[in-house]
């Protein structure tokens, strides 16, 4: 592959999408689960641009600027969900969180 | 191999180790320093595909803002609460690791048969330097055909950050004494010393008005007066006032460099 082709972005956002995923599976902290999910996100927002450079396409970007500012807000509201949650039962191990399964 | 395609692979191959230091290094402060590399590296991924502004907001939004967030929850939650990585279920990671890997194997095998489908849009490189570049392009996307969109956005913002105040709550607010009111250094206000409460004065002509006030008046360190509360506001500027001597070293002060002293510091 010599010339620059959308295959590579996609390859690239879909390692990334599969990397954040395996994050979210195995690990147990949840400050790296929402690392995990934040991962994700970007690596959705590389196939919304990749998709948008190969079709000469701006909704593809402005779909990524509209993903952005979502994950900005779910960020906060997740910071602060962890924050009350090491406050409430003295952990951030995801397994430590019972209150629905027993 | 031409350039660019040697500039994406130098920048995808950086992003991805980055990215499995973020699942795989046991300090979540590692694992953040190398969130940080990532999102670098998709930024310029983001340029690489005609997206500057996306590029610019990539840095300041996530590496500016939301990893700054991420470091400050780590240093606020007790380290000793840290879980460990390799600690307990085994079955639970591999069966991660296998799902993931399973995936992969998918969405390369859909990515690398894909027909396009489609008519391409007019937004060429050339287009968009003749419309302005690539900010003004998105800005007219924005605020033309997005602007519903624009303003739920808002909303959303609003409402993410009037519930991240409601979470970061403490249960039982806290309680401060209120025994002293804060200390103001003024160069108006020259009613008052540190550490002591001086009633407002009478606000008198003639001399006995005056003798008060210069009885009264509040400190002068090293060129600068002290006052603690707001009880001794005046409204005669400090310039046509006289101070009493103060009853310092004047030396303490001055050693100190900036001649406001600090708690003790009287001799």
């Amino acid at each position: 592959m010599n010339e620059l082709t959308a295959e590579h972005f996609l390859l690239l956002s879909g390692a990334l999408f599969i990397i954040g995923m395996m994050g979210v599976l195995t690990r147990r902290n949840v400050l790296i689960i929402f690392m995990s999910v934040e991962l994700m996100i970007n690596a959705v927002n590389v196939a919304f641009v990749g998709f948008a450079w190969e079709q000469d396409s701006m909704i593809g970007q402005t779909f990524a600027l509209f993903v952005i500012a979502v994950a900005a807000a779910e960020s906060i509201l997740g910071l602060g969900i962890i924050m009350a949650l090491s406050r409430r039962i003295d952990s951030v191990d995801v397994a430590d969180v019972t209150t629905l399964r027993d | 191999m031409s350039a660019e395609v040697l500039v994406f692979d130098i920048l995808a191959v950086l992003a991805i180790i980055s990215a499995l230091g973020v699942i795989l290094l046991r300090n979540p402060v590692h694992s953040a320093v190398s969130l940080v590399v990532t999102f670098v590296n998709l930024a310029g991924i983001f340029v690489m595909l005609r997206a500057e502004f996306l590029g610019v907001v990539q840095v300041i939004v996530y590496t500016g803002a939301i990893l700054v967030l991420v470091l400050f929850v780590i240093m606020l939650v007790d380290p000793d609460e840290l879980p460990e990585f390799h600690r307990g279920q085994p079955l639970q990671q591999a069966a991660g690791f296998i799902i993931g890997l399973m995936l992969l194997g998918e969405l390369a095998a859909a990515i690398l048969t894909r027909t396009v489908v489609g008519q391409p849009g007019p937004w060429t490189e050339d287009f968009v330097q003749q419309q302005g570049g690539n900010v003004q392009v998105l800005g007219q996307f924005l605020y033309s055909g997005y602007v519903l969109p624009i303003q739920a956005i808002a909303v959303i913002l609003l409402v993410g950050t009037i519930g991240a105040l409601v979470l970061a709550r403490p249960d039982q607010p806290t309680v401060r004494p209120r025994t002293r009111s804060t200390g103001t250094i003024s160069l108006a206000h020259p009613r008052g010393a540190e550490g002591e409460f001086h009633p407002p004065l009478p606000i008198g002509a003639g001399a006995a008005g005056r003798a008060a006030r210069v009885e009264r008046r509040g400190e002068m360190r090293g060129g600068i007066i002290v006052v603690t509360d707001a009880e001794s506001y005046s409204d005669i500027p400090a310039w046509e006032l006289e101070f009493a001597e103060p009853d310092v070293d004047q030396k303490t002060y001055a050693e100190d460099g900036f001649g406001i002293g600090r708690e003790g510091d009287r001799s």
